[in-house]
């Protein structure tokens, strides 16, 4: 007997007002009741008792469900998608029924039934489901009042996943075979039974006839598991093939020449000075903080996944980066979480489809900004990691993969029990231990599917749904009582791969490993040998445990509610072998699956990109182009996605998003992560993917120096800083792309030098394409400019140099600082008035350096009042800016520059930051800046409304504000 | 017997640390205690005469926020928490700690502990909020003792009382109304968005069971203790150092540890 329980929420809920809005949006006049749903195959469901624990007797009903409605629209999740609200409900009923019946019994399922009233089409409630659920995921039933009324309600659904058991073997795969069919292999998969496919192995031919003459050495057929092993431990997601092949010239590949050299450079220049404690070696990198602490950061990108299930594919990769930080050494805290989205304009709907047949559609760019903010909100929010630092990049070329960054920065003792906290190695012996969630087919293939452009064959299972509560419970556990224990000898997490990489990686320690692969805990039985091994199910950690702490390690995650299992012991046999019950399935050599790709040597060609300079006429009224530059995607307001994060959990938010009374989103933020100490970390990020259009130069130099500047204007000690670099590119298989890349590592090798600030960890992501066909059919190709976001993270001595954007006071001094040049190209301005131009902002390093040293100086000395780094729609944008922060006039004369005022306005130039000075301090620091020339005072803080711009423009705050704010207002 | 302070942790509350270090920061020593290790040794309350339940995200807010931590205490700690509170002894909960207690039915109890008579639900605006807040606090609770107004902040998707008309009265006629939500110049917020955050019954943000010993307050004090935590720490820094004095260390927040400090000593 299946239970279906209803709970009616009362009339004024906040969730079904917002499902009135979106049919009111539509033209549908509506009344919409929310219930949550609960399913269950259990006994125990059926108690009364049960049913009232799920309700608040003040505000909800159980079980009496109106009938006045015209249309019935129920939402559920599709079988073995994760279902959080579920999974909760299992376990209440688990308690109150009192027993500890298996899982698969107590088993409770979620839905959401809205009941609408109103004059509306079964087409339109169609299309209302289309907008607020994704069929990817989620099961969808429709019912008019009549078909409700006839079947007694809705149906009672209980979505488990029952997988056919006949095929729970290793297969063996023949490799005798020729070119051609290697390559169908590659890009279909192995073949099951029945013929079907197991989703693409994306291996190059090359790295499958290595393979075929590794297996024909050892005289043996492969097995499925062995391929899929290598397919993803060679994967360009794992193995960053592009970044290390030799390329050109360069012999050790772009990662070793170029980002690695300048960190060893600089820390050998550094000398005692060296801030650096753990880079590119580990899950993240890390930094001293102080005597007692080191602070980490990574920041990842989940691109694909969140392509095809925004929400999913956001919440997997913010918890997967936690995961990244409570691996890193013996474990760090996460302790500031940051997001990075590159949208296309949500007000747009293009039609693109996967299919020629045009019935696979993409998801709209709404539905994708919508799902990829709530997903970091669910994910960051539920983990009580503060997120405060972020942006939102608009372009609509990344309608067809939208890049989502996310990074968490951990902190953690130097040392735990006298020795250093971030050296970890499984020894020999050492049992393999996984803890946290179980393994479902979730994720299958999506370190292979991340490497190649999405398109029809993209596989659903690559989406993963993040369970933040369940990683809660096995952070906690680990990061604030076991790891203090000192019972384990190395931890990772297990992300792309699965346990194929955390087990594989951690292997590498002790010189091999073998994995009693039918130990590991599944959701539900029927997964094959291969599914387990590489299967992404998220909240899982593993474990290098010396055999008599793994009782106790085991004992103590079950008194926090976690489960932890042994499968398998870490060995010194050189060999990575893995057995299902009495059959051995893998035994590769661990060098062959290591190291054993081919180097694939690439070439590169580069033009530079970009049309002449365009010949304008100067804008007729100022006043209306300010405004509209204001109001631009990449300029307004995000402060709905500020305001859903919480930036203030731990109590550490010294500067959060929103910046002055004006509320001004902000490209950087300040946090105490150690409550007993009055240092701080500033985190900032730069990026300027349009730039890529004429130059990928100008691209990366451009976002490296606005990480850097964004920070140092914030008050940074400039010899405490370091970065991070993520490469998002596309079509990495055209040399022309590469060239680009090439570029573009190459400059930022050398502005690293330039500044002495290290890279500390980096990740790519080379495939950003989709392709696929538009409405009509055709076949089409977006390609992702080519984007390279530079985060940085610094260190603050005492909170007390934290200088915000807002000016403070009336009759302030304002200067700006740095050179304004005749920069426009790929400008907000030029793509304003739909030119590209070619004059693209060039860094010129050395003048930049000579800045920011004098301005550290300046900041330490509490001379500065306010600061803003001069950003997207340069210097008029920024005095706008800091108008509606500090809701203070400014009386501006630019008359002393020589360029033209729309020029002067709106170049990008970099290197420039715009200051406030009190009256007491404007000797001090013109006398700081004494001798550089590019130091100007260009006017005063008023006591008038107004930004002021002699001879150009006068715009009073409250439209200024208005025109920064109503673009993304209602989101 | 001075004061102690138990903080409960485990199943996604993650406010712990920081509010153990608001007690300690106003004299009260204590223990971060898993909530599984409560319930294993339930008599481990005997040696605390503060319970605090801190924010977080307790059961991912699945089953309404509060709700499942509830029912877990409910049958596992019912007879221990009465005992608790049946003492002369303080508890408070902040945010979703507020949220399990009324889900306990520990506040408002206008009858008896353990009847729900309110509910904290869905914000109106559907969103999550994190933002300042400004509070006019009005309670004889021993926890709120002279304040009368707090600039702090709130971080939820659920803070929305909501009760029957004639609960609300009872409510205001026994002084269980402890602090409401105001405009920044202290006028009433009258449920208008952004100063009343989430639509809250009569713009209440914190309530109290009959005794006052037990407060439910859904903003965060421990996240507005120090000044250096306020959203306008930069504009006072800036005046202060204009003006050539320094900048006092301890905010608004830090006031209400305080009260539970001196109600022991």
């Amino acid at each position: 007997m299946h239970t279906r329980i209803e709970i009616l929420a009362h009339k004024d809920d906040g969730r079904a007002h917002q499902i009135e809005k979106t049919l009111f949006s539509m033209g549908i006049k509506a009344c919409v009741r929310a219930v949550d749903v609960y399913s269950s195959a259990s006994a125990d469901a059926q108690k009364n008792s049960f049913a009232q624990s799920l309700a608040n007797p003040v505000t909800q009903k159980v079980n009496q469900t109106p009938t006045d409605f015209d249309w019935a629209l129920e939402i559920g999740f599709l079988p073995g998608v994760t279902d959080n609200v579920g999974h909760t409900t299992s376990e209440l009923l688990k308690l109150s029924a009192q027993n500890d019946n298996d899982d698969a019994d107590q088993e409770c399922f979620s839905s959401r039934l809205y009941l609408i009233k109103g004059k509306a089409q079964r087409s339109d409630i169609e299309k209302l489901s289309a907008i607020i659920s994704n069929k990817l995921i989620q099961r969808i039933s429709i019912k008019s009042n009549d078909e409700y009324t006839r079947d007694g309600g809705m149906d009672v659904v209980i979505p488990k996943v029952v997988l056919e058991q006949n095929d729970v073997i290793a297969d063996n795969v023949n490799l005798d075979i020729d070119d051609a069919a290697l390559e169908t292999l590659s890009k279909y998969g192995i073949s099951n039974a029945d013929g079907s496919k197991r989703g693409p192995l994306g291996l190059p031919l090359v790295y499958l006839k290595a393979i075929q003459a590794y297996f024909k050495k050892e005289g043996r057929e492969a097995t499925d598991i062995e391929l899929e092993t290598l397919a993803q431990t060679w994967s360009e997601h794992c193995k960053h093939t592009i970044f290390a092949s030799p390329i050109d010239d360069i012999a050790k590949g772009l990662y070793k020449h170029y980002i690695q050299r300048a960190t060893k450079e600089i820390r050998a220049a550094r000398g005692e000075q060296d801030i650096c404690v753990s880079v590119f070696s580990d899950n993240a990198g890390g930094i001293i903080f102080d005597d007692n602490y080191l602070i980490t950061d990574k920041v990842e990108t989940h691109n694909s996944p969140s392509a095809l299930d925004p929400f999913g594919g956001a919440i997997t990769g913010i918890v997967g980066v936690n995961r990244d930080c409570m691996g890193f050494g013996q474990g760090a805290k996460p302790v500031v979480n940051r997001y990075g989205f590159c949208l296309a304009d949500p007000r747009k709907t293009p039609n693109y489809f996967r299919d020629a047949k045009c019935t696979d559609a993409l998801l709209p760019p709404s539905n994708i900004m919508n799902g990829v903010i709530a997903g970091v909100e669910a994910g960051g929010n539920c983990s009580g990691i503060p997120t405060p630092s972020g942006f939102v990049y608009f372009d609509d070329r990344f309608a067809g993969k939208p890049l989502v960054f996310v990074g968490t920065i951990g902190l953690m003792p130097r040392e735990i029990n006298g020795k250093p906290a971030h050296e970890k190695c499984a020894q020999p012996g050492d049992k393999i231990v996984v803890a946290g969630g179980r393994v479902g087919a979730d994720g299958i293939h999506g370190a292979t599917f991340s490497s190649v452009a999405l398109d029809e064959g993209s596989p659903a299972t690559a989406v993963q749904i993040g369970d933040p509560i369940t990683q809660k419970k096995m952070s906690d556990a680990i990061i604030k009582e076991i790891r203090d224990f000192g019972w384990y000898s190395a931890i990772t997490d297990n992300g792309a791969g699965g346990l194929s990489s955390s087990v594989g990686e951690m292997a590498e320690g002790s010189g091999g490993f073998h994995l009693e692969l039918e130990t590991v805990p599944l959701k539900y039985p029927g997964l094959s040998p291969w599914e387990i091994w590489i299967s992404e199910s998220q909240e899982r950690m593993t474990f290098s445990v010396p055999p008599e702490n793994t009782d106790k390690l085991i004992a103590f995650f079950a008194r926090r509610g976690v489960e932890a299992t042994v499968i398998g012991t870490y060995t010194d046999s050189g060999r990575a072998k893995i057995s299902w019950h009495d059959d051995v399935i893998m035994d590769l050599e661990m060098d062959f699956l290591h190291d054993g790709n081919p180097e694939t040597p690439l070439t590169t060609t580069f033009t530079r990109g970009g049309e002449s300079e365009p010949d304008l006429a100067e804008p007729d009224s100022y006043e209306d182009t300010m405004l509209t530059m204001l109001g631009r995607l990449n300029i307004c307001s995000k402060e709905f996605i500020a305001t859903q994060y919480d930036h203030n959990v731990q109590g550490t938010a010294v500067l959060g998003p929103l910046q002055g009374k004006g509320r001004v989103y902000g490209d950087v933020s300040v946090t105490r992560p150690a409550l007993d100490s009055p240092k701080a970390v500033v985190l900032s990020q730069g990026l300027f993917p349009r730039y890529s259009d004429i130059d990928t130069a100008a691209m990366a130099a451009a976002g490296m120096d606005m990480a850097v500047r964004n920070a140092v204007a914030a008050g940074v000690d400039f010899s405490r800083l370091a970065l991070l670099d993520n490469f998002c590119w596309c079509s990495s298989d055209e040399p022309e792309r590469l060239g680009q890349l090439k570029r573009a590592v190459e400059t930022i090798y050398n502005i690293a030098v330039k500044y002495q600030t290290p890279f500390i960890s980096g990740k790519d992501s080379m495939f950003n394409d989709f392709k696929g066909y538009d409405e009509n059919g055709q076949a089409i190709k977006i390609s992702a400019p080519p984007t390279l976001l530079v985060s940085s993270i610094g260190i603050m001595p005492h909170t007390k140099h934290s200088i915000s954007l807002a000016p403070k006071a009336a009759g302030d001094s304002v200067y700006i600082l740095g050179e304004t040049k005749d920069e426009l190209g790929a400008s907000e301005y030029y793509d304003e008035l739909g030119h590209l131009g070619s004059n693209v902002p060039e860094t010129d390093a050395h003048q930049n350096l000579r800045l920011y040293k004098l301005y550290a100086r300046a900041s330490r000395d509490c001379l500065i009042s306010s600061a803003l780094a001069v950003g997207y729609g340069g210097l008029g944008v920024t005095l706008a800016k800091k108008a509606i922060a500090g809701q203070f006039g400014l009386d501006i004369d630019l008359s002393g520059f020589e360029l033209r005022s729309d020029k002067m306005l709106f170049s990008e130039s970099t290197g420039r930051i715009v200051v406030t000075v009190a009256p007491k301090n404007k000797k001090a620091f013109e006398k700081n800046f004494k001798g550089f020339e590019q130091c100007h005072y260009i006017g005063s803080v008023s006591y008038s409304e107004n930004l002021f711009i002699r001879d150009i423009l006068t715009l009073n705050i409250k439209a200024l504000d208005e025109a920064y704010k109503a673009p993304l207002r209602d989101y | 017997m001075s004061a102690k302070v138990i903080v409960l942790s485990g199943y996604g509350l993650n406010s712990e640390e920081e509010l153990l270090h608001a007690f300690e920061q106003s004299g009260v020593e204590g223990d971060i205690i898993h909530i599984n290790d409560l319930i294993e040794k339930p008599d481990t309350l005997n040696a605390y005469n503060i319970l605090a339940i801190p924010g977080g995200f307790s059961y991912g807010d699945d089953t309404g926020s509060g709700n499942a931590f509830a029912q877990k205490m409910k049958l596992a700690l019912w007879d221990a928490l009465k005992e608790f509170v049946a003492r002369d002894t303080l508890t408070i909960g902040i945010c979703n700690g507020c949220q399990i207690l009324v889900n306990l039915g520990l506040v408002p109890a206008l009858n008896e502990y353990g009847q729900r008579d309110v509910a904290v639900t869905y914000n109106a605006s559907a969103r999550y909020q994190c933002r300042w807040i400004d509070l006019a606090v009005k309670s004889s609770s021993p926890w709120l003792k002279d304040i009368k107004n707090l600039h702090i902040p709130v971080a939820h998707g659920e803070g929305r009382f909501m009760m029957e008309e004639d609960t609300l009265s009872t409510l205001k006629e026994n002084d269980q109304v402890a602090a409401r939500f105001v405009t920044p110049d202290g006028a009433e917020a009258n449920g208008e968005f952004p100063h009343n955050p989430n639509g809250s019954a009569d713009d209440i943000a914190a309530m109290t069971d009959k005794t006052g010993r037990i407060l439910a307050i859904m903003p965060h004090p421990e996240r507005g203790m120090f000044t250096w935590q306020r959203d306008d720490f930069h504009e006072l820094k800036d005046a202060a150092q204009r003006d050539g004095v320094d900048l006092t260390d301890e905010s608004d927040g830090l006031k209400i540890f305080k009260n539970a400090a001196a109600y022991f000593s």
